[in-house]
């Protein structure tokens, strides 16, 4: 199953960010909102009033039937369709109903108050201001209504809540540019453990790009300073671990071929058998050596594995080269993998191996031997895979294997007629060292 | 040859120790450095030294031993197959390195090829007027007819052919030929060197008069 990737901190951001603008923008509309409220009405109010103190003069005229003069009507307050203002003079005859003697276009046609009212007032629709004229019978009302109050407020709002917007857009910009330009010394800090030399394993990773990032750097050098211990630990181990096993394998070869100097004819054969079995055994030694010292330090090169072929000395095999095997491996390892190999021809009745490069890179070493199934190749492959112990073909396959993979590729056991097969693959790292 | 093995490893000295001697060569074989101290000033026609002693360092044993100007040839016997170790044992003073486990057979051949070398010549065929020594085959012919020899007289002849042209003093040829803390007759390496001209001709055999014998580089 696919492993879903993990959240990106980028993306996490962005999206705390974009959160955090958007109750911005509301906090700030209704804080806006809260704060104009009281000072526009205020505002709206000191209006009504001065409009209602300056049309008391024009409109302080003797009762009449007629509009005012355009003289006078000419110095009244606008009210255009947009509806800000509206005013009425209304007559409060003695004994008799209100009466509207005269009123704006857009005044309502009922007298705003029915009863003489000064000050400010609301009605359902209106916000009054009233101020009786001269004649002290005649009321001025100046009126606005509601609906133009609240849009008044909704505006004053609404461009806060778009001013505070633009600055959290500009500020997302910004942001986003900064977290990028912030993420950066960790991109730096993957490339330089990416390239760092697995040889130099203990070497410190220097100083850290960012406060935040020193922990991390202590980390990663605490660990390759364990790792590096670790390693020269492993290292001082294998280098006893070859004195001890090779000392005592090179005094075995010694005494039997002593043993079969001075033995009578018929146990030499016997003395040989044995002794082949030593040099099996500095074989499976060599390469364990060898590949435990090696995993971490490859030496690549350009190999011609014919040349290889007779330093190799294997006894009991003849081999067969169609064209010049050139690889590019390292040379202790191809030994070692090819020891193996050749070991286990042996040990299943081959005394013929075929050694071709199927694919660049690429080494097939064909043995006439007994062969296996298809089941138990299949079986092979799949314990090679895993690491496991391979069944039956003991260590020698796995050794095999490790060398591949230690080179970036793999064994592969194909399909052939006749014989067993295995291709070793050198991976295509060329460009190494 | 007479041999110096400084090897710890009881079962690996003393298999080299035996074959070598089935070789026909002369070993002496010591197990730590306090033994090799007993050998200082011994002639050797080859030293082969175990990198790692109980009680020190061969490759440290020889470089020291390089540096008091000795050019006995030298092979390393080590479990050190490290690249870098295989230089620096070689820089060390070390004529040859082999990496254990290897084949005492190896090991005899290599011998053989340093010694050569070291007496100046990589052909193992030695040429002295109408006298034909193979020393590897360990074989002399006097104008074409196989000759034999005793191991001693081998032993007189061979050490004197991988010092051609130098004088090798009477002593010296005596403990060359054989070996560590024995003894011989007094006049041993006369009645052997004499044996040999009679089988040779007198010509072989240089006696220098009162410091010892010589054999020309003449191949």
């Amino acid at each position: 199953m696919k492993a879903s990737a993990p959240p990106s901190i980028r993306a996490r951001l962005t999206r705390a960010l974009l959160v955090s603008s958007l109750l911005w923008i509301f906090a700030v509309a209704a804080a806006a909102w809260l704060a104009v409220h009281d000072e526009v009405d205020e505002l709206l109010d000191d209006t009504l009033q001065a409009a209602a103190e300056g049309l008391r003069g024009p409109l302080s005229q003797p009762a009449t039937a007629e509009p005012p003069p355009a003289s006078v009507a000419g110095s009244l307050p606008a009210t255009t369709g947009s509806g800000r203002f509206a005013w009425q003079v209304v007559d409060y005859p003695a004994g008799g109903e209100a009466k509207l003697v005269a009123g704006s276009p857009l005044a309502p046609a009922a007298p705003l108050r029915a009863a003489p009212s000064s000050g400010f007032g609301d009605s359902e629709e209106w916000r009054v201001f009233g101020i009786p004229l001269a004649d002290g019978r005649r009321w001025l009302y100046v009126a606005q209504t509601h609906a133009e109050r609240q849009e008044a407020l909704a505006e004053v709002a609404l461009s806060a809540a778009l001013a505070t917007l633009a600055i959290a857009l500009l500020a997302q910009v910004w942001l986003q540019a900064q977290i990028r330009h912030e993420l950066q010394p960790l991109q730096r800090l993957a490339q330089r453990l990416a390239e760092r030399d697995p040889q130099d394993v203990g070497a410190a990773l220097g100083a850290a790009e960012r406060d935040e990032l020193q922990p991390v750097h202590r980390a990663i050098d605490e660990l390759t300073q364990r790792l590096a211990l670790r390693l020269a630990r492993e290292r001082a181990f294998t280098g006893h671990a070859a004195h001890s096993l090779r000392t005592p394998l090179a005094g075995i070869d010694a005494q039997l071929a002593i043993a079969l100097r001075e033995s009578p004819p018929e146990l030499q054969p016997r003395l040989q058998r044995v002794r082949t079995a030593a040099h099996r055994l500095h074989r499976v030694v060599s390469a364990l050596l060898t590949l435990f010292r090696s995993s971490a330090a490859i030496r690549l090169q350009e190999l011609d594995v014919g040349e290889m072929l007779p330093r190799l000395a294997v006894e009991g095999l003849r081999f067969e080269i169609a064209t010049p095997l050139r690889l590019r491996a390292d040379a202790d390892l191809l030994a070692a993998a090819l020891l193996n190999l050749f070991d286990n021809s042996l040990r299943h009745g081959a005394t013929r191996v075929r050694l071709s490069l199927p694919r660049s890179n690429v080494l097939r070493v064909h043995d006439d031997g007994a062969g296996v199934s298809p089941e138990q190749r299949e079986s092979l492959q799949i314990a090679l895979a895993g690491q496991l112990d391979a069944g039956g073909s003991g260590l020698g396959l796995l050794l095999v294997e490790l060398v591949a993979r230690a080179h970036g590729g793999s064994l592969q056991l194909p399909a052939v007629e006749q014989g067993f097969a295995a291709d070793l693959d050198f991976g295509r790292q060329q460009t190494a060292a | 040859m007479r041999l110096l093995l400084i090897e710890d490893d009881d079962i690996l000295g003393e298999g080299l120790r035996d074959f070598l001697t089935a070789d026909g060569h002369r070993v002496d074989w010591c197990r730590n450095l306090r033994q090799v101290a007993a050998h200082d000033g011994e002639p050797y026609d080859a030293l082969l030294v175990d990198w790692q002693l109980p009680d020190g360092s061969g490759l440290d044993w020889l470089r020291g031993r390089r540096r008091r100007g000795d050019a006995t040839p030298a092979l390393m016997l080590t479990a050190r197959d490290l690249l870098d170790d295989r230089i620096r044992g070689l820089d060390s003073g070390a004529d040859d390195y082999l990496v254990k486990p290897f084949a005492p057979e190896e090991l005899a051949a290599r011998l053989r090829a340093v010694s050569r070398r070291t007496a100046g010549s990589a052909d193992a065929r030695r040429r002295l007027g109408e006298v034909e020594v193979d020393l590897a085959a360990r074989t002399v012919w006097l104008t074409g007819q196989r000759i034999e020899l005793t191991s001693r007289e081998w032993a007189i002849l061979e050490a004197l052919l991988l010092r051609p042209g130098r004088i090798v003093a009477k002593a010296d040829l005596e403990r060359l030929v054989l070996g560590f803390a024995a003894e011989w007759a007094s006049n041993a390496v006369e009645v052997h060197v004499a044996a040999l001209r009679r089988k040779l001709g007198r010509a072989v055999v240089e006696t220098v008069r009162g410091i010892g014998y010589r054999i020309g580089s003449e191949r």
